[in-house]
């Protein structure tokens, strides 16, 4: 029960990357909307941001699913 | 309740080495490619029929996004598609139906339970950490061949070097976080995505009036996870690709060939910003 609730607690740490995914992909539209010519260029870098802030939220996710499964 | 193991489960053992059901995922990815690898060299034509340019747009397409990243490219580009095809089939092999629900069962404390005989590679760290390994070793070996061992080791100091005593461990563990993020987000992505689906399977089937709900609502999280498992395995890829080039062009001075660290981002060199509409 107690670790039922401590991965509730762990997935709090989902709201930051929730909003920096938020605040990339925006990004990305306006600059699509500004050049839409670049959406190659754009494309790559765009992906890899969002994995790497992504990951973060994964982390949070990791701890309370090891949490639930796994924990005591 | 669902249940849904964290470790790989142990099917049978060989001499002591235990054979793990996400071993048999990956060793049956592993075929699926040889399979198509020996499909498409065997009849291969310059004209190419629809099946041979099928499996080879997610090679050309890699290919092309790893051109763009150094004069190297052509030593590397191997790993990096390499990488990509065998997440990408490891993960959407998850996605078929028999794995993960067909089994065998066996009692545990009084009630059973089910060990399915294939399970999704990914959804396993050992998986995933393997694979980061490689990328790991890799991007160092660049790095040292690039810089040589003395000036690999000088970039980890940095550059005022009073303040080495500080920056090297910062450095040092950076360079080791990429090895922890790349397994990671792998293994948390897939791995979540099987929660998913067995926690919408259990909502969906939970009581006789949201029956016809289980005929829905997992095939949506099907049809999420198909994307996912094509977009985390072009991650993983990307990732490895990025740091390579960091390591190779992080001294852009004497391989002035090169392009700087940031070079690979311009994928399309002809739509400079000067060329837009003012």
């Amino acid at each position: 029960m107690d670790s039922n609730l401590a991965a509730g607690l762990a997935m709090i740490g989902a709201i930051g990357p929730g909003i920096g995914l938020g605040i990339g992909f925006s990004k990305a539209m306006e600059a699509l909307g500004r050049n839409p010519e670049a959406a190659g260029a754009i494309f790559v870098p765009y992906i890899l941001g969002l994995a790497l802030t992504e990951a973060i939220g994964i982390y949070c996710l990791v701890v309370a699913l090891i949490l639930i499964f796994a924990g005591g | 309740m669902i249940h849904v193991e964290i470790a790989g489960e142990t099917l049978f053992t060989i001499a002591g080495f235990a054979v793990t059901n996400s071993m048999v995922g990956a060793v049956l990815a592993a075929l699926l490619l040889l399979l198509g690898a020996w499909y498409v060299t065997s009849r291969s034509a310059l004209i190419p029929s629809r099946m041979q340019s099928l499996l080879e747009l997610p090679v050309e397409w890699m290919a092309g996004i790893v051109e763009g990243s150094t004069s190297r490219w052509r030593s590397y580009v191997g790993l990096v598609i390499a990488l990509f095809l065998m997440i990408l089939v490891a993960n959407w092999l998850g996605l078929l139906p028999g794995v993960g629900t067909i089994g065998i069962y066996h009692e545990v404390d009084g009630h059973e339970v089910l060990t399915p005989l294939v399970r999704p590679a990914g959804a396993d760290l050992n998986f995933t950490l393997g694979l980061a390994i490689i990328t790991f070793v890799v991007f160092v070996w660049w790095g040292v061949r690039v810089n040589g061992p003395v000036g690999y080791l000088k970039e980890l100091v940095g550059e005022p070097r009073y303040m080495a005593p500080l920056m090297f461990p910062i450095h040092l563990i950076s360079e080791l976080s990429r090895l922890v993020s790349l397994s990671m987000r792998l293994f948390g992505n897939v791995f979540a995505g099987e929660v998913l689906i067995a926690t919408m399977l259990a909502l969906t089937t939970a009581t006789l009036f949201v029956i016809p709900l289980a005929f829905f609502v997992p095939a949506i999280f099907l049809g999420l996870e198909l994307l996912f498992g094509a977009v985390q395995a072009m991650v993983f890829a990307l990732l490895t690709m990025t740091y390579i080039t960091m390591a190779i062009a992080e001294h852009g001075g004497e391989n002035a060939a090169d392009e700087d660290a940031h070079g690979h981002l311009d994928t399309e060199p002809d739509s400079h910003p000067a060329a837009s509409p003012a």
